[in-house]
C-alpha cells in the first residue's frame, strides 16, 4: 500500500458457508483509496461471493467489512450506494422496457430521493444522463430500449449506470464477460480513462484487462487469498502457476 | 371455562383442523408442483358440495356423493388444466390470474343451477349420532371427520413418500423442468396433479357439508379464506405444511370464536402476521422465488 | 396536438363530466345514466388506486377492497359515533382508518412479490372480511351499516342525486390528477424501477421496502375515498364491500382496461360497469350471470389481450400507422 494513502476498503476475516459449501474462508485485504484492484482466481474460487458480501447483497457468515473506515457489515445493498459503492453485476441487471437514458435517469435521481411527487422529474437528470452516456460510448443511442441494446451496448450502459451514482467505490463483476475482442478493448479503455480519485475493484478472468487496468492484484483459490501484490509479482509467483494449471490440491 | 368445555372445544378444533387438511392440502399440492396458487380452489370446494347435494337427492346416499364429488371435480380440473392453464406454462402470475376467472365463472354457474338460497346436507345413518364422552355428549360426525383426516394424511405420506408416482409429485415439487428434460410426460403429470388438487377441494366440500352448510359465499369463506391461511401459516407446497397449517389454525379458529366471538378472526390475523414477521416462508415451509 | 390544446380539451372534458346531470337533463329525467356513471367513476377511483400498484409498482394486490371497505365503514360510523356528517370531518375519517389499515397490512405484505404478495394480500383482506362481516355491534355484521349520514358542506346537503354526483365527478377528477402527476414524477419512476428490477434499484441506493409501503399506503388511502363515496351514495355499507368479489372486481378492471396506464383503469370502469349494468338488462331475469360473463371476459384478456384494451387499442394504432 502506497505510503500515506488510506484504506478504502478494508476487509477482514471474512467468511461466507452456503450450507455445507464454504465460499470464503478468511478473506482478509485492504484497498486505498484510487487504487485499481484486480481479483482473480479459478471458477469457484470465491470472487462473485466477495463482490456480492461487499455489496452487500449477502451476509457474511464472519468477518468485518469496511468502508473508509466505518463497519459496513450490518448495512444494506441500498445503505451502501448511499455512501458511495456502486456495482455492476456478472449479468447484465438493467431496467429493460425503459430506455438507456431512463435507465441512467434513475441512477441520478437515486441520489436525490425518490418522494419528488408532483414534478416530472427535471431536465438537468436526463441532461446528466445524456453526458453520462457520451461519456461511455453511447452518444445517439439515448432513446433506444435496452432490449434493443447489443450484449456490448448493455455492458457499457451498466458502467454510465454506476458511474452515475458518483460513487466513491465501484465494484465491477466481470465486465468484460462474453465480449467480442473489440468490445473487451472499448470497456478496458473506458475503465482505464476513468477519474483516478475512484477506487475501482474488478473481478477478472481476462489477463490482458488485468495487466491494463490493475494496480495490485489479489488471487483467491478456494476461498482464500493465496497471493497479494502487484500486476508483475502476482505474475511471476508459483503458486498462482500451480493453482491455474491445476497443480496445486483441489477439493472437489 | 369448565373443563368439559374446553374439551369439546378442543375435539371440535381438531375436527376443524381436520376438515382444513384435507381443504388444503389440494391447494398446497399444486402449488408446489405448479407453482400455481390455484384460486378457484375454493369454487372447487364449493362445488364438490354441491354435487354432492344433487347426488344425496338423487340417490340417498352420502357415500356416493363421497365418491361422485371428487371423481366430478377431478373431471373439472382435468378440463381446465389443458385446456387454460397450460396455454400460460411459465406465466406462473398469469395462471393464478387466470383462476380468479374460472372461480367466478365456477360459482356465478353454481348459482344459477343451483339457486341461491342456504341449502344444508345431514350426515350420513350412522354417522348422525352423538355419543358420550369425557367431554359430554359429542357429535359422531365430527369424530368421523378427524379419523377421516389423520387417515388422509397418513395415505397421502405413504404414497408420497413410498410409490413410484409420490416420487415423481416430489421430484416435480424440487423442479419441474428438470423432470421434463429427463423426458417424463410433464404435461400429464401436471393435469392430474391439478385434476387431484381439484378433487381434494370436492371431498373436502362433501366432507364439510353436514358441518358448514351449502350456502352461497362458501366458497370464500370458509373455503380459500382457511386454505389460504393454513398454507400460509404451514408453508407452501409440502404436506407436512398442511399438516402444520391446519393443526394450529383449526384450533386456534376454534377457540378463538368461543373467547373472542365476533372478532374471533382477530386471532387468525394475529397468527398469520406473527409468521410473516417472523418466518415469511411458513411455519414448515421452503424458500421458493416466485414472480 | 400542441400542449396547451390538449390541456383545454381535457378542462372541458373534465367539466363536461362534472356538470352531466344539468346539461343530461333534458334527456335523462330518471337519473339512471346519472347514477350508472357516478357508480362507474367511484369504481375509476377506486380502480385508479389499485393500478398504482399493479400497474405502476408492480405489486398485483387481490385484498384491495379491504382499504375500500374500511373507508366506507369509517365515513358511515365516524359520521353516526361523532354526530356530525361534515364531509371533511366523516371523509378525513376514511382516509385516516384506510391509511391505517393499509400500514398494518403493508407492514406484513410488502417483502413479498408476485405470487406470494397476491395470496397475502388475498389472504389479509378476507380476514378484514370476516371481521366485519362478524362484529355485528360496530359494523352491523352481515345485515350491515344502514342509515349513513347525508354528506354535508356547512348547510349544503349534498345527498341530492345530482350533488351526490358531482361531488363523486370532482373526486374522480382530483384521483386522476393525483395519479397521473405521481405517474410522471420521479416517485412514479421510482416505482416502475421497482417492479421493473428491485435488485438493481437497491444496488443503486433506493430503499425499495420503503417506496413499496409508501405506494400501498397511498392507494390503500385513495380506495378509502372511493369506499367513502359509495357509504354516501348508497348511504349504507355492506360487508361485501370489503369482500374478495369487490378486490377482484377492481383487479379485473384494471387488467381489462390495462395496467400502468391513466386510461385504462377508466376504459376498465367504464366496461365493467356497462357489463353490470346492461347486461342483465339484456338476459332473461332469471339467468344472473353477469359474474360468469366478467370471468369469461377476463379469462380472454388473461389469455389473449393481457395489456387491456389500452394494449389493444396501441397495437391496432401501430397497424393503422404502418400501412
Amino acid at each position: 500500500m502506497a505510503a500515506g494513502a488510506r484504506a478504502v476498503i478494508e476487509v477482514r476475516e471474512l467468511r461466507r458457508a452456503f450450507g455445507g459449501v464454504v465460499a470464503l474462508d478468511g478473506v482478509s485485504l485492504k484497498i486505498s483509496e484510487g487504487e485499481r484492484r484486480a481479483i482473480i482466481g479459478p471458477n469457484g474460487a470465491g470472487k462473485t461471493t466477495l463482490i456480492n458480501i461487499l455489496a452487500g447483497e449477502i451476509p457474511p457468515t464472519a468477518g468485518v467489512v469496511r468502508l473508509a473506515g466505518q463497519d459496513i457489515t450490518r448495512l444494506r445493498s441500498w445503505q451502501r450506494a448511499r455512501l458511495g459503492l456502486a456495482h455492476v453485476y456478472q449479468r447484465t441487471e438493467l431496467f429493460s422496457p425503459l430506455s438507456a437514458r431512463e435507465n441512467v435517469a434513475l441512477a441520478v435521481g437515486a441520489r436525490r430521493g425518490p418522494y419528488r411527487v408532483f414534478r416530472a422529474p427535471p431536465r438537468s437528470e436526463y441532461a446528466e444522463a445524456d453526458a453520462m452516456l457520451e461519456r461511455v460510448g453511447l452518444a445517439g443511442r439515448e432513446a433506444v430500449l435496452v432490449r434493443a441494446l447489443s450484449h456490448g451496448e448493455r455492458r457499457q450502459l451498466e458502467l454510465a449506470v454506476a458511474l452515475a451514482q458518483r460513487p466513491r467505490v465501484l465494484l465491477l463483476d466481470e465486465p468484460t464477460a462474453g465480449m467480442s475482442p473489440v468490445e473487451t478493448a472499448r470497456i478496458t479503455e473506458l475503465v482505464a480513462g476513468l477519474d483516478r480519485a475512484l477506487t475501482i475493484l474488478i473481478v477478472e478472468h481476462d489477463m490482458d484487462v488485468v495487466f491494463r487496468l490493475a494496480d495490485r492484484v489479489t488471487v483467491l483459490h478456494e476461498g482464500r487469498v493465496i497471493a497479494d501484490g502487484t500486476a508483475a509479482e502476482v505474475r511471476g509467483d508459483v503458486r498462482v502457476h500451480d493453482v491455474y494449471l491445476g497443480k496445486a490440491v483441489t477439493v472437489a | 371455562m369448565s373443563l368439559e368445555l374446553v374439551f369439546q372445544q378442543a375435539l371440535n378444533g381438531l375436527s376443524f383442523g381436520a376438515l382444513l387438511f384435507i381443504l388444503a392440502s389440494g391447494l398446497s399440492l399444486v402449488f408446489g408442483m405448479m407453482d400455481v396458487v390455484n384460486l378457484a380452489h375454493g369454487a372447487f370446494y364449493m362445488l364438490g358440495a354441491y354435487v354432492a347435494l344433487s347426488v344425496v337427492q338423487l340417490t340417498g346416499s352420502f357415500w356416493l356423493a363421497m365418491l361422485a364429488a371428487p371423481l366430478a371435480l377431478a373431471l373439472v380440473g382435468l378440463v381446465i388444466e389443458p385446456l387454460l392453464l397450460r396455454r400460460l406454462r411459465g406465466r406462473h402470475l398469469d395462471q393464478v390470474l387466470l383462476t380468479i376467472g374460472v372461480s367466478l365463472v365456477i360459482v356465478d354457474v353454481i348459482g344459477q343451477l343451483w339457486g341461491r338460497e342456504v341449502r344444508s346436507l345431514s350426515a350420513p345413518p350412522g354417522l348422525d349420532g352423538s355419543v358420550t364422552l369425557i367431554g359430554g355428549v359429542y357429535p359422531v360426525y365430527r369424530l368421523f371427520v378427524i379419523a377421516f383426516g389423520i387417515v388422509l394424511a397418513a395415505a397421502m405420506a405413504v404414497v408420497y413418500r413410498r410409490t413410484k408416482i409420490g416420487m415423481l409429485v416430489r421430484a416435480g415439487v424440487q423442479d419441474a423442468q428438470m423432470l421434463a428434460a429427463l423426458g417424463v410426460d410433464t404435461n400429464r403429470l401436471f393435469a392430474s396433479t391439478f385434476a387431484t388438487g381439484a378433487a381434494l377441494a370436492g371431498l373436502a366440500g362433501v366432507i364439510a357439508a353436514p358441518v358448514f352448510g351449502v350456502q352461497p359465499g362458501m366458497d370464500t369463506d370458509p373455503g380459500l379464506l382457511y386454505s389460504l391461511v393454513v398454507v400460509v401459516v404451514g408453508g407452501l407446497g409440502t404436506l407436512s405444511g398442511a399438516v402444520a397449517g391446519s393443526v394450529l389454525i383449526g384450533p386456534a379458529d376454534t377457540f378463538g370464536k368461543v373467547l373472542f366471538q365476533d372478532v374471533a378472526l382477530a386471532v387468525i390475523f394475529a397468527i398469520v402476521a406473527l409468521v410473516l414477521l417472523l418466518k415469511p416462508t411458513g411455519l414448515l415451509g421452503r424458500i421458493r422465488v416466485v414472480r | 396536438m400542441r400542449p396547451l390544446a390538449r390541456w383545454t380539451l381535457v378542462a372541458l372534458a373534465a367539466a363536461a363530466l362534472v356538470t352531466f346531470p344539468y346539461w343530461s337533463a333534458p334527456w335523462e329525467s330518471t337519473r339512471f345514466a346519472t347514477t350508472l356513471l357516478r357508480d362507474g367513476l367511484i369504481l375509476a377511483i377506486f380502480a385508479l388506486s389499485l393500478d398504482l400498484l399493479v400497474g405502476r409498482a408492480g405489486m398485483p394486490s387481490l385484498g384491495h377492497a379491504a382499504f375500500f371497505g374500511a373507508g366506507a365503514y369509517a365515513a358511515g360510523i365516524a359520521g353516526q359515533r361523532l354526530g356530525t356528517d361534515q364531509l371533511p370531518v366523516t371523509l378525513g375519517a376514511a382516509a385516516l382508518v384506510a391509511a391505517l389499515l393499509a400500514l398494518v397490512i403493508g407492514v406484513l405484505v410488502v417483502r413479498s412479490e408476485g405470487i406470494f404478495f397476491l395470496m397475502l394480500t388475498l389472504a389479509l383482506a378476507q380476514i378484514v372480511f370476516a371481521i366485519a362481516f362478524q362484529w355485528t355491534a360496530v359494523t352491523g355484521g352481515s345485515n350491515g351499516l344502514s342509515g349513513v349520514g347525508r354528506p354535508m358542506l356547512a348547510t349544503l346537503d349534498l345527498s341530492s342525486p345530482d350533488l351526490m354526483y358531482v361531488l363523486v365527478a370532482i373526486a374522480f377528477v382530483l384521483s386522476a390528477i393525483v395519479v397521473w402527476g405521481l405517474a410522471r414524477s420521479p416517485y412514479g419512476r421510482a416505482l416502475v424501477g421497482v417492479r421493473e428490477n428491485e435488485r438493481r434499484m437497491r444496488a443503486l441506493g433506493y430503499d425499495t421496502a420503503r417506496l413499496r409501503l409508501s405506494a400501498f399506503v397511498l392507494a390503500g388511502t385513495i380506495a378509502g375515498i372511493a369506499g367513502a363515496l359509495s357509504a354516501y351514495s348508497t348511504r349504507f355499507v355492506s360487508a361485501q364491500d370489503a369482500g374478495l368479489g369487490n378486490s377482484v372486481r377492481a383487479f379485473v378492471t384494471v387488467l381489462v382496461g390495462g395496467a400502468g396506464t391513466l386510461a385504462g383503469p377508466i376504459a376498465g370502469s367504464a366496461l365493467v360497469s356497462l357489463i353490470e349494468r346492461v347486461v342483465p338488462s339484456l338476459l332473461p331475469v332469471e339467468l344472473r350471470i353477469s359474474e360468469a360473463i366478467l370471468g369469461l371476459m377476463f379469462i380472454a384478456f388473461v389469455l389473449f389481450a393481457r395489456q387491456g384494451m389500452v394494449g389493444l387499442g396501441r397495437s391496432a394504432w401501430l397497424r393503422v400507422r404502418a400501412r
